[in-house]
């Protein structure tokens, strides 16, 4: 039997979070405004590098410029919503199950899924990349002169929380090795994610199908931005179904869902004998 | 060596409860031969480790326990088997009274744990938001919050610390502040792994005091356990002692003692550089004409220990005490591992 989660009690947690941002923010807003501007720096580079090179050659594959854009535009939405939430090592978990650090989390009144889905949120100093993300899609959305309904905006809403989900089972999937290998799976999470993440800006359209197809399965970078935009300007490339990346996210997410907690049993049954601070609560 | 039996209560009298529980670890042995590296690649070699083998106790509501053992004995595995963080192999365990493991959420409402090497406090923030940060977690009404920080920053004399940040503090500042958060819920049960790890000698006393006055007075369960002897004398009533992972002494520090051996030690001034030797006697320590023995009352009558003071000649003083628990605490684990 578990205490009741209630709605407001997960405002609260949200509400909580963004307000020690906030504190954060403004106790040192100097070094705080620097570390957003490298993000926002760091981000707008890899989707402008993409971006020009659309320019330079008039597109890239069947993409035309503003449809690149349009794939810029959700990348960094995508970036920004990571940032957004994934604060305190929540979606790179591999860190908090290497350095022994979930036994924080066992003693806290709350489901660990509610603590990992609330603690992460950095509105304040993580947002940046989120509104350059919504001020590009505009302009993208113009630029091709989209029809905007409100089937569009639910499956762009659909699209991106598909997108989300298929990061986050990516990282919890690889980071159940650290139940097992604390000190050697305790990075895995940022080196797969992290790793490969340029990949996932690059527009797979005009590329050999060999190339296409495991990116779009084994190494999914290309449901990171390509295929869910291709979709929504009304194009899912390789005859697949629009609904793929909403069916991949539920199948990686169950797998997901079944190895971490196979995972997170051994941990409890095996207990960590590693412990480090760092990393934690800092 | 005294072991009470689990005693007969309702389950509304006790706090916590171990039933039967067993908790076996695994270890991976290593060799760095060529030929040991080879037989690991093919049959990884392992040794169980038993942490706690069928342990049973109860503890009741208010109770104040010192958890002792030498080090690997189970201690932290008890503590955190308590707290929901790790699994039995077998056997039941109760907090209040719920499942660590099946009620997890809820048993962390009225639960509250510290691990002397972890803190829970937020790193780059000030003392005072890890609290307001708590209030929100835990869902700690208003008026709770604000009673319970009014009391523990009196108690605990950290008026001053609220609004510095937590990696300024110094290390008895640190656990100061990290017993304040853990209070802030009020928590019936504590569960406190050394506390007083690396305190000096007034941030102990402190922080002693502090738990001694909520136990007497909130009514709060305490459990804690440290390699200080002489601090868990002082604090607790009921020392239970693991041993090998099983419960080797559970009784009063005073039953200890008697079951360790009634040692007592015997400190002589003498006036000229003359060292006596008694019989049942064992010198410890000779300086400056101090002497200092060691003797177990409980072979030898104190009557006879004076007759054969009596006899020496250039005594100036005698102070006969109890040796420090330490001490019988150091014969323990020698006469258990001995016994291993």
């Amino acid at each position: 039997m578990e205490a009741k989660i209630t709605f407001k009690r997960i405002i609260n947690l949200f509400a909580i979070s963004a307000k020690m941002n906030l504190m954060w923010l403004l106790r040192d807003t100097k070094y705080a405004l620097l570390a957003i501007l490298a993000d926002s720096i760091s981000n707008i580079s890899v989707v402008s590098s993409v971006y020009l090179i659309a320019l330079r050659f008039g597109g890239i594959g069947n993409m035309s410029v503003d449809e690149v854009l349009f794939m810029m535009a959700y990348s960094t939405i995508i970036t920004g919503i990571f940032i957004l939430f994934g604060s305190n090592n929540n979606i790179h978990i591999s860190r908090i199950i290497g350095r022994g650090q979930l036994e924080h989390l066992f003693i806290q009144p709350l489901p660990l899924k509610i603590q990992l889905m609330t603690c992460g949120f950095i509105p304040f100093t993580g947002g940046s990349n989120f509104i350059i993300g919504c001020i590009l899609l505009i302009i993208a959305v113009n630029r091709l002169q989209l029809q905007v309904t409100f089937w569009w905006i639910f499956l762009l809403f659909a699209f991106i929380i598909a997108t989300m989900v298929i990061i986050v089972a990516r990282s919890y999937l690889v980071s159940s090795a650290a139940f097992y290998a604390p000190v050697a799976a305790e990075e895995i999470s940022s080196l797969v994610i992290d790793g490969t993440w340029l990949l996932s800006t690059f527009p797979l359209s005009g590329m050999p199908r060999f190339i296409q197809v495991p990116l779009l399965t084994i190494l999914p970078e290309g449901l990171m931005a390509w295929f869910p935009s291709l979709c929504l300007l009304g194009k899912p490339p390789l005859n697949l179904s629009e609904y793929y990346p909403l069916i991949y996210a539920l199948f990686i997410a169950l797998i997901a869902k079944y190895v971490f907690k196979k995972g997170l049993n051994y941990y409890v049954k095996k207990g960590s004998n590693r412990y480090v601070h760092y990393g934690f609560r800092s | 060596m005294l072991k009470k039996d689990p005693t007969d209560m309702s389950t509304t009298d006790f706090a916590v409860s171990m039933s039967n529980v067993t908790k076996i670890f695994t270890q991976w042995q290593r060799d760095n031969t060529l030929k040991g590296l080879l037989k690991n690649l093919i049959k990884p070699e392992k040794q169980k480790i038993i942490a706690l083998d069928d342990v049973s106790f109860t503890i009741r509501k208010g109770e104040f326990v010192a958890y002792a053992g030498p080090n690997g004995a189970g201690k932290s595995t008890t503590m955190k088997l308590l707290g929901g963080m790790l699994l039995p192999n077998s056997g039941r365990i109760s907090v209040l009274p719920m499942s660590p493991q099946k009620q997890r959420t809820m048993l962390m409402q009225q639960l509250g744990i510290l691990f002397g090497n972890r803190t829970e406090l937020w790193w780059d923030h000030p003392v005072i938001q890890s609290f307001e940060w708590k209030k929100v977690v835990w869902g700690i009404p208003d008026k709770m919050y604000r009673d319970n920080l009014a009391m523990v920053t009196e108690l605990l004399d950290i008026g001053g610390l609220l609004k510095t940040f937590a990696r300024e503090l110094s290390l008895g500042q640190r656990m100061k502040a990290d017993l304040a958060m853990m209070l802030l819920h009020s928590p019936q049960v504590i569960l406190l792994d050394e506390p007083t790890l690396g305190l000096d000698v007034v941030a102990k006393r402190q922080m002693i005091d502090f738990l001694k006055k909520i136990n007497k007075e909130n009514g709060v369960t305490i459990i804690v356990t440290s390699h200080d002897m002489d601090d868990l004398e002082e604090m607790a009533e009921r020392v239970l002692m693991i041993s090998s992972g099983k419960i080797a002494f559970d009784g009063s520090f005073a039953e200890l003692r008697t079951v360790a051996g009634n040692f007592t030690r015997v400190v002589i001034t003498m006036d000229n550089e003359f060292i006596p030797e008694l019989i049942g006697c064992k010198l410890i320590s000779s300086k400056n004409r101090l002497l200092e023995y060691d003797v177990d009352l409980a072979k030898m009558s104190v009557s006879h220990l004076l007759g054969q003071l009596a006899t020496v000649e250039g005594i100036r003083d005698v102070e006969i005490k109890k040796a420090p628990i330490e001490q019988v605490i150091a014969r323990l684990y020698r006469d258990w591992s001995s016994n291993d």
